[in-house]
């Protein structure tokens, strides 16, 4: 039964004709095998755009390689493999929530995700939610979030993948993924290792990358264990141990070291029965760096902050058309490090959503959020949304919301200059997007609209001394296209994805468009395969963006890739891929004085059995 | 882009001898350089942005120029454009993050050399007895790492090196001995280090925590300025004025402010003057009490100094835009000047 559920579900997605009872069926597996199901159940009104494993296996396993190419998200990225921050929607590196099945691990410290600390090997999917999520997801889902899900499938079968890789500079990866099942349990593990000299040269000048070494190892298990109908025990962990010397600039040598220490682990159980779903999850975050100025010399600064979460989620099924979910959450954060002293804070969350399916085509969703936190105080944050689908090909899609993020650790404790006076930042936006699809093509359009106020800045205050402050109000506005075209004639297959984003985002003081938000970005990737064969070429515009004091010229960056699958035996499939990244050896620069890699080869093989 | 450069320095000369030539006076000296008879600002720009500058302001302020060493030599100056030496023609430009010293001709800003060896977050420079001494902290979390480097001015490399205490920043030399005052680095420090010639010898003077600046009067002292320990390490001290007897590298004097009083930027143009909480303070050489009153107000200097009765000053503003070069007539006390320079102005040199 359950095994014709999931084939069901893998078949119905998309399918609008499917009968009342099996979408009965398919949600209650959406519950035991996913942990993330608002981003499915309660997101009628948001642009989602899923980026599935073919997608992931042509990228170089970071999430910063894999958004640049293939969303409409644009990365500061300080030399390649360095720190890396989105701008989502012109927002800023702390505006972008990411959502680790269902758990917000922005960084307490920072607030952000460095998303070269994100191996994407470990999963089936990323996906990405456009639009605020502040009452699902929390603190900095401004711009938008990002979603790194793990599945667990529960029917029997046992499935190998060793993905091995080498390339220039010396870089190696190597990544091994079991899943594993039967009726009532499911274990997916996944282990990932990355290596590189990261060597490369600075075009036009005699240099190289100085000091760019990084190596970082990811690992995943995930379990699931259906005690009876109505009963089900997840488990899910990832570690990430990354060390990394800090390459310096065009002007300023470095010999500095960083190592991320990540560790994520959230029990969940599961409840169901008719119309109630309840799960209660327990989670431990616990991020951890080392900083070291010289990475020849023992002295290093350090941050640790550990949290402690605890939450429950209750969904009634109303009416066959109304859902109602209810979330409380507390967590507990404790810090400690070299800048600053023991801190606490303590936080609980109320959040209620509401979907309603008033028609076939119409449906909307109104949800609420209110967060109490030990050093301040919350805003009540609320989202409204809705779809109305005209015709199967065509949907229009509304949403609104009121979204935060509280100040940092850093914000609030840093010494010097941290500020215990400060707000969370605050945030209305409004998104319009209109989505057309038929069997070849899906195009969704987007326009929004953002005004965030008390951002939260470093300022010098009258001794130079600097300490934050909710000063800034910043207006974003844009438009969004992503195209997907899909056609086969015989057997040739074409497949298209591309996105061009229009960003506006600016200052309220002096009307100028922020540093590092460009008005213009597009990325395009094509493929095409014929049997065995298949090319593939990516590529990305990237336009001028505002800094300190000037420009940084715009770049065109193209990569090009082939691979070729071959059956081994009746169980052992293989794929090769080799693949020449910036292949017009584009000189450029993602942040100033920083230079990206010159042309680069890569060679990678994949076995499944 | 070098004929850009050279343009930009032959219609620069062209501005200069055409504003030399039209004023009606008797210089008939011929011009050195286009940076002659005015000041270099040193811009430090943002720490790892590499927006370093050096920025000329004419004395009159009829004329400015910005990222002076770029236009002249076609290449960024760097990362952090920390202070500036002068010896003899040449300009030695200390620049912090690019871990070098960019020597240049003072009044044409053509590059000579550039010293990138040997060299650890450097500051500052001083030269004596044909040799340069710049002090360096080393690694900032290092608190044992600590020297100034010894510049062989005929090579450009450093020669050796003098290990001394932690955080040595200002470094100053009356023709005898160099003094440098360790404002501590990242941390906080209450020393002068004193440095003899052909000796390896470092003698040490205790004064106010956080030494930030120093100055010469024309008799011979040496004063000391310290802005106190700041209040966010809770360990809050009040800032301190040391008179150094140059004979005797003793104390002879010592001036305390309030607890909560942090004083910086000590200048001496007849009288001394400082900073504290964006006023300026004149204290006659000689005087028993500190004053309580300031001649200028509502300032917000990174760096001030003075010449020829005129007091001169930069403002960094928000730090991410350009800053600003103000200057106060000592007569009146009234603003005289104000020009834009770049970004986190914090050194004024008059290259006369």
């Amino acid at each position: 039964m359950k095994r014709l559920l999931y084939i069901l579900l893998v078949l119905g997605i998309g399918n609008f004709n499917v009968v009342q009872a099996q979408l009965d069926s398919i949600q209650k597996l959406d519950e035991v095998i996913l942990s993330d199901v608002k981003l499915k159940r309660y997101a009628s009104g948001f642009k989602v755009t899923v980026l599935k494993d073919f997608v992931l296996t042509k990228s170089p396993w970071s999430l910063t390689d894999l958004l640049r190419y293939n969303s409409n998200i644009y990365f500061k990225e300080n030399g390649y493999g360095m720190v890396s921050s989105p701008s989502f929607r012109g927002t800023n590196a702390s505006q972008t929530a990411v959502v680790w099945n269902g758990i917000n691990i922005n960084s307490q410290l920072n607030g952000q995700v460095d998303f070269n600390t994100i191996n994407t090997s470990n999963y089936e999917a990323v996906e990405i939610r456009s639009g605020g999520g502040s009452v699902q997801y929390g603190s900095g889902a401004i711009g938008g979030s990002v979603h790194l899900s793990n599945t667990l499938s529960f029917m029997k079968h046992t499935d190998h993948t060793v993905r091995m890789s080498y390339g220039s500079f010396d870089t190696k990866r190597a990544n091994y993924g079991l899943s594993t099942g039967s009726n009532n349990w499911s274990v997916n593990a996944g282990i990932a290792y990355v290596d590189s000299e990261n060597d490369y040269k600075y075009l036009g000048t005699d240099k190289t990358n100085k000091n760019g070494q990084y190596d970082n190892l990811s690992f995943n298990l995930n379990a699931g264990y259906l005690l009876n109908d109505h009963h089900v025990l997840k488990l899910y962990h990832q570690s990430f141990l990354g060390d990394r010397n800090f390459s310096g600039t065009l002007l300023a040598p470095s010999k500095s070291k960083y190592e991320d220490t990540n560790y994520r682990s959230m029990l969940e159980w599961g409840y169901f029965h008719k119309q109630y779903t309840s799960k209660v999850k327990v989670v431990h975050l616990l991020e951890e760096f080392k900083y070291f100025e010289n990475k020849d010399a023992e002295h290093f600064s350090f941050g640790r902050v550990q949290s402690f979460i605890g939450n429950h989620n209750l969904n009634i099924k109303l009416t066959e058309t109304i859902d109602l979910r209810t979330i409380i959450e507390f967590a507990k954060y404790s810090g400690n490090g070299d800048d600053f002293a023991n801190p606490n804070r303590n936080a609980f969350s109320a959040t209620a959503l509401w979907r309603h399916q008033v028609s076939e085509p119409l449906i909307y969703g109104l949800s609420i959020r209110k967060d109490f936190t030990s050093d301040f105080t919350s805003p009540m944050v609320f989202s409204v949304d809705g779809e109305y689908r005209f015709s199967e090909s065509y949907a229009l899609k509304l949403n609104g919301s009121k979204n935060f993020r509280v100040p940092t650790f850093n914000d609030l404790y840093w010494n010097p200059g941290g500020n215990l006076d400060l707000l969370p930042e605050s945030s209305y936006q409004v998104d319009l997007g209109q989505e057309f699809s038929s069997k070849f093509i899906a195009l969704k359009l987007n326009a929004y609209y953002i005004t965030t106020k008390d951002m939260i800045q470093w300022v010098p205050d009258n001794t130079g001394l600097f300490r934050p402050q909710n000063i800034n109000k910043v207006t974003s506005y844009g438009g969004e296209l992503e195209l997907f075209l899909k056609h086969t004639i015989g057997n040739h297959h074409f497949n298209m994805n591309s996105g061009y984003s229009y960003t506006v985002s600016e200052n309220d003081a002096n009307a100028k468009q922020l540093i590092y938000v460009p008005l213009h970005k597009a990325n395009l990737n094509f493929g095409y395969s014929f049997k065995a064969m298949e090319v593939f070429y990516q590529h990305l515009f990237n336009g001028e963006v505002n800094i300190i004091g000037g420009q940084l010229d715009g770049y065109d960056v193209g990569n090009l890739g082939l691979s070729y699958n071959y059956t081994i035996s009746k169980n052992v499939h293989s794929i090769l891929q080799f693949t020449i990244n910036n292949l017009y050896n584009t000189t450029y620069e993602n942040v100033a004085l920083r230079p990206m890699p010159n042309r680069n080869y890569q060679l990678q093989l994949t076995l499944k059995f | 882009m070098k004929i850009k450069n050279n343009l930009v320095l032959a219609l620069s000369l062209l501005v200069l001898s055409f504003s030399c030539s039209s004023d009606d006076d008797n210089h008939q000296q011929e011009p050195q350089g286009a940076y002659e008879d005015g000041m270099l600002i040193t811009n430090e720009g943002n720490f790892g942005q590499g927006n370093g500058s050096v920025t000329y302001v004419s004395d009159d302020f009829s004329y400015t120029e910005q990222k002076v060493f770029f236009n002249v030599n076609g290449t960024l100056l760097g990362d952090t454009a920390q202070s500036i030496g002068f010896y003899d023609d040449l300009a030695y430009i200390v620049v912090n993050n690019s871990q070098k010293i960019e020597v240049v001709n003072r009044y044409t800003f053509q590059s000579v050399a550039t010293i990138d060896s040997g060299l650890s977050n450097p500051r500052y420079i001083t030269f004596l007895s044909g040799k340069g001494y710049v002090t360096n902290w080393g690694d900032g979390s290092n608190p044992e790492d600590d020297f100034v480097a010894v510049i062989n001015l005929e090579t450009n490399t450093v020669s050796s090196t003098i290990p001394v205490e932690e955080g040595p920043e200002r470094i100053v030399t009356n023709g005898t001995s160099i003094y440098v005052a360790h404002q501590g680095g990242y941390g906080q420090n209450n020393i002068i280090s004193v440095i003899k010639p052909n000796s390896d010898e470092v003698e040490t003077i205790t004064v106010g925590d956080v030494p930030n600046s120093m100055v010469f009067d024309n008799q011979g002292s040496l004063y000391v300025l310290s802005g106190g320990i700041p209040a966010w390490t809770e360990n809050e001290t009040g800032g301190q004025l040391d008179v150094i007897n140059t004979s005797s590298n003793t104390v002879s004097a010592t001036f305390g402010f309030d607890d909560n009083e942090h004083p910086s930027n000590l200048t001496y143009g007849e009288s001394l003057y400082y900073t504290l909480n964006g006023g300026v303070y004149k204290l006659a050489v000689g005087s028993e009490e500190l004053p309580t009153t300031p001649e200028i107000e509502v300032v917000n200097f990174n760096y001030m100094a003075i010449h020829n009765n005129v007091l001169y000053g930069v403002d960094a503003g928000d730090y991410t835009s350009n800053g600003t070069l103000q200057s106060f007539d000592l007569e009146t006390n009234a603003l005289k000047h104000s020009k834009e320079v770049g970004i986190i102005p914090s050194g004024i040199y008059f290259n006369d």
